[in-house]
């Protein structure tokens, strides 16, 4: 379960055909949440299933030097981390915390050419952080139970 | 023991199918639950927010203090798991310790 398989078939078909796409797509539903039905929390589910599906055929040892339990730990309190910072924010402009309309991003409008709220850029800020922080958990999660399986 | 059983839960059913007959329809737009905060969010969502997902502007905006906490609640179950797993471990590498 965690030892790296040496078919070159599956090797192509996971890691050049399907993880990539399963990436895309999962960066797809984080963006496109606010349209249509996704977000934070589904996106994040998505993208560790994608790392889950490599680190199963490449071999944990092999994944896990890529992007180890520490770096991990520390994604997911940076993804809790940017959430809280968009509820403190406005908490220093002097408004209620949580209240994206004091956030200062407005600049992004002159940036991308594209009129948004800053309401609807604060949501975005924040399912950023939730995906960073389920991504991370989730794929903390994996590591450690197929940890055990290789004590026995 | 299983008559006394059948015997409290049949009645509680043929009450709740019973009542199940007066709920309104799917999607009414006269159904108490659609009078209240549903069009309140509606307009929210179009006036302040502008982006066609409701949903997401309710889950992330008007409650955000709650879609915190449910991030929170993900982040500690994974730091508690991991301190479950980790337990025996040898501090300072906190990969995987053994070769194999």
């Amino acid at each position: 379960m965690t030892e790296q398989h040496d078919s070159i078939i599956l090797n192509f078909v996971v890691r050049v055909l399907l993880v990539p796409f399963i990436f895309v797509f999962g960066v797809y539903v984080l963006v496109h949440g606010e349209a249509s039905p996704g977000g934070g929390f589904q996106a994040g589910a998505i993208v560790a299933a994608g790392l889950v599906l490599a680190r199963l055929t490449t071999g944990s040892e092999h994944g896990e030097r890529r992007i180890s339990t520490r770096v991990l730990l520390w994604l997911a309190s940076a993804g809790i981390g940017i959430y809280v910072l968009a509820g403190i924010v406005p908490l220093l402009a002097g408004v209620n915390f949580l209240d994206y309309a004091a956030l200062p991003v407005e600049w992004f409008n002159a940036v991308a050419g594209h009129e948004r709220t800053n309401r609807a850029m604060g949501i975005f800020i924040v399912e950023v952080g939730i995906f960073i922080g389920v991504f991370s958990v989730l794929v903390i999660l994996y590591d450690h139970l197929t940890e055990r399986f290789t004590d026995d | 023991m299983k008559w006394l059983t059948a015997a409290l839960l049949l009645p509680l059913a043929a009450l709740l199918i019973y009542v199940s007959a007066d709920l309104p329809d799917r999607g009414d737009p006269d159904a108490p639950a659609n009078l209240h905060l549903s069009p309140e969010l509606v307009e929210v969502t179009e006036r302040d927010i502008e982006i066609p997902n409701i949903v997401t502007a309710v889950l992330a905006d008007v409650r955000g203090y709650d879609t915190l906490g449910e991030t929170l609640v993900v982040f500690t179950a994974g730091l508690a798991v991991l301190l479950v797993l980790m337990r025996g471990a040898r501090p300072r590498d906190s990969g995987r310790s053994n070769e194999r």
